[in-house]
Parts: structure tokens; C-alpha cells; sequence
């Protein structure tokens, strides 16, 4: 139990593995929003992504007995869902994400900075889109989610040296693009 | 590659105070650092709670129909190799090639044996056979080179026996081969090639 009273990780666990699905609820609320939004910047759509995350913590529901590390539960979801976004661009022709699927517009009654953020939100997926699948794994995994990269390490399983180089070169790659842009 | 200073990176990756950072540098790091902000906005969109809980909720297929659902749907399958596996096992393959392959190849009959026809012939665009084994019928029998270094080669299977023969490049020039087991003249005071096929003994 946390300072708010909300059950642990490993509490949850323990409870599901003990026979209450519905506390498997708490794991959906509580890890859905990182996880969908890690999904859509791999994927480039809400709706593969929500896929991917539906597969994956229903995969880690019929699995969690073979959670290790209870404690760690974040890191055993994203590795799921990572393996989950992995086939889905595999089975596309190509391993990129779509150019077709816009953000969703600004209400001009929201105002020029909210217009301007959506322009400027656009620009930084396309410049995404643009990275290999390995370095957009890397720079959404530290930078979007902030996860270290011994957690990075822990869910792609490559070497922390390896994931440190491709968060380099995708910086690099994303500021030549924005830098081009703007 | 546009490079980036490599106290950019330190900073981005908490090694490194952002105080740290010359003025000149900061522009570059917010560029990269806004982008991460813009795309950790929550995507917008309906919980995906009540669909999980649903599936959740519902029996857990049967073995059978799990494998039967891993078969029919696509997996992404990583290779990764480490380049000392890679040399064992091109060195076991030429090992294996060397001592057990080596009698691989065309099924000979008793009575075919094995010609290889080589010319030098560095500007050619197409160099041909002909001979007593074709009817001296340009066009059947092609020599290539496929390093591009003007030698041209042929191996073929061919009954066995002696057979007269000559070269023709770019399908107009006659030319015998000098390097011939021997040249005889032919009725038109020209000189033919001779190669013997003789029967390969296995």
C-alpha cells in the first residue's frame, strides 16, 4: 500500500494470482496511459496502438505468474507491449509508422498557441516517423515515458551501451529534421 | 550525421547539470527536450479498461487453440549474431563443403564427361561456342564473365569424345582457341580447336 492508500505493484499481483480478476483493473488504470501513448509513437495510430495494448495486458493477465518481479511490474508490461508493438510493425510491409493518420486538429476557438502546438506536435512525429524502429524504440522509451536505461535495458534486452547509442543517434536525427523545419 | 556536442547528450541523460551547458549549447538541448515534452501528452481517447476486463473476464482458450492462434498469426523473429558464431560457422560450411560436398554436382552418365571452354577476350560483348558438339549453331553455348576481367568461361556436359570447336565474339568473329589440347586445319584453311571429353570416373 502506497502513501495513498492504493495497492502495490506486488499487491496486485498477489491478489490476481489469488483468484481476483477485477484487481487486475487497478493494473489497467494505473499503466494504460504510458502504455498507450508508448504504443502510438511506435505505431503512428491510436487504434494499432490501442490494439497493441489490449493484446499485450490481456497477454500479461493469462501470464502474470510468470512476473518474477512483481515489484516491477512497469517494466514487464512495457517489455509486453513493446514485443506487441514489434509484430504489428512486422506485419506491415515496411517498419515504419503511417504518414496518413494526422493529430488531431486544434479548435481554432482554443486559441493561436494551442493551434501552434498542434502544427509544432505534428512536426515532431513526422520527425519520429523518420527514425528506424530501434532508435524510435530507444528515444520514446527514455524521453516520452522516463525510463532509465537500466529499465530500457530490463525491456528490450539489449545492452545499456547499445541503447544509450541509439538515443544518441536519434536525438541527432530529430534535430536535424527540426532544425531544418523551423 | 549531424553531430551533437557530447555535453548535450550528458545533460539529456542526467549526467550533467543543465548549468553546465554553455548558452550557446541550451538552444539545441530545449529543441530536443520540447519534442520529448510534446509527445509525452496523453493520447486522447477512450479507456481501454472495459475491453480488457472483458477478455479478462471470459474463460482462457484452450491449449490447442492458442497454438493454433500462435501458428496463423505473424511473429516478428530477431536473429542476433555474435561475429565470432558467424566465423565458426562459415568456417564449419567450407569444412563441410571442402570434405563432403565436393562430389556434389551434375549427375553424370556413364559416357558424358565434363569440357570447360576459357578465352580471353577483354573487349567482347558476348562470346559464344561452337563446334562439331552444337553443329557449329552460334548462339547455344554462352560464355561469361562475370567479374568482368575479359576472361570468359563455359563448363558443359558433353557426350564423350573429340570434337572440333571455335570461338565466336560478339556473334560475327571466328577465333579458335590457342589454348587447345590441339588445332587442326579445317576445309576452309582455317584452324579448329580440339578438345577430348573423356568420361568422368567416380
Amino acid at each position: 500500500m502506497d502513501v495513498n492508500g492504493a495497492p502495490s505493484d506486488a499487491e496486485i499481483v498477489a491478489r490476481v494470482l489469488g483468484g481476483d480478476r477485477e484487481a487486475f483493473g487497478f493494473v489497467i488504470r494505473r499503466y494504460e496511459t504510458g502504455l498507450l501513448r508508448f504504443a502510438t509513437r511506435m505505431l503512428g495510430s491510436r487504434d494499432a496502438a490501442a490494439d497493441a495494448v489490449a493484446e499485450g495486458l490481456v497477454r500479461a493477465y493469462r501470464h502474470l505468474a510468470s512476473c518474477r518481479e512483481p515489484a516491477r511490474l512497469r517494466t514487464w508490461l512495457y517489455r509486453i507491449v513493446t514485443n506487441r508493438c514489434k509484430s504489428h510493425l512486422a506485419r506491415r510491409s515496411v517498419g515504419d509508422v503511417p504518414l496518413d493518420e494526422a493529430p488531431p486538429l486544434a479548435d481554432p476557438a482554443d486559441g493561436e498557441a494551442a493551434l501552434e502546438r498542434a502544427e509544432q506536435l505534428a512536426l515532431v512525429r513526422r520527425a519520429l516517423t523518420g527514425l528506424s524502429p530501434d532508435k524510435r524504440e530507444a528515444f520514446v522509451l527514455k524521453h516520452v515515458e522516463g525510463l532509465s536505461y537500466e529499465e530500457m535495458a530490463a525491456i528490450t534486452g539489449e545492452r545499456i551501451p547499445t541503447l544509450k547509442m541509439r538515443v544518441h543517434r536519434a536525438r541527432e536525427a530529430l534535430l536535424k529534421v527540426l532544425e531544418e523545419d523551423t | 550525421m549531424n553531430t551533437i556536442d557530447a555535453r548535450i547528450h550528458q545533460v539529456l541523460d542526467g549526467e550533467l547539470p543543465i548549468d553546465a551547458l554553455p548558452a550557446e549549447l541550451r538552444h539545441r538541448m530545449q529543441v530536443v527536450r520540447g519534442a520529448a515534452d510534446l509527445l509525452a501528452v496523453p493520447v486522447p481517447g477512450p479507456s481501454l479498461e472495459s475491453r480488457i476486463m472483458a477478455e479478462v473476464r471470459r474463460p482462457a482458450p484452450s491449449f490447442m487453440r492458442r497454438m493454433a492462434s500462435w501458428f496463423a498469426t505473424p511473429h516478428a523473429v530477431t536473429f542476433r549474431v555474435r561475429p565470432v558464431w558467424s566465423v565458426a560457422f562459415a568456417a564449419a560450411v567450407a569444412v563441410f563443403t571442402v570434405f563432403f560436398a565436393r562430389d556434389a554436382g551434375p549427375q553424370l552418365g556413364e559416357h558424358e564427361g565434363i569440357a570447360q571452354f576459357v578465352g580471353r577476350f577483354p573487349n567482347a560483348r558476348s562470346v559464344h561456342v561452337v563446334g562439331t558438339f552444337n553443329d557449329w549453331r552460334p548462339g547455344t553455348i554462352a560464355l561469361q564473365d562475370l567479374d568482368h576481367d575479359g576472361v570468359w568461361t563455359a563448363t558443359v556436359v558433353l557426350p564423350t569424345g573429340t570434337y572440333e570447336y571455335m570461338f565466336v565474339v560478339d556473334g560475327e568473329r571466328w577465333v579458335p582457341d590457342h589454348l587447345a589440347d590441339r588445332l587442326v586445319a579445317d576445309d576452309f584453311g582455317r584452324e579448329n580447336s580440339v578438345v577430348i571429353v573423356r568420361p568422368v570416373h567416380r
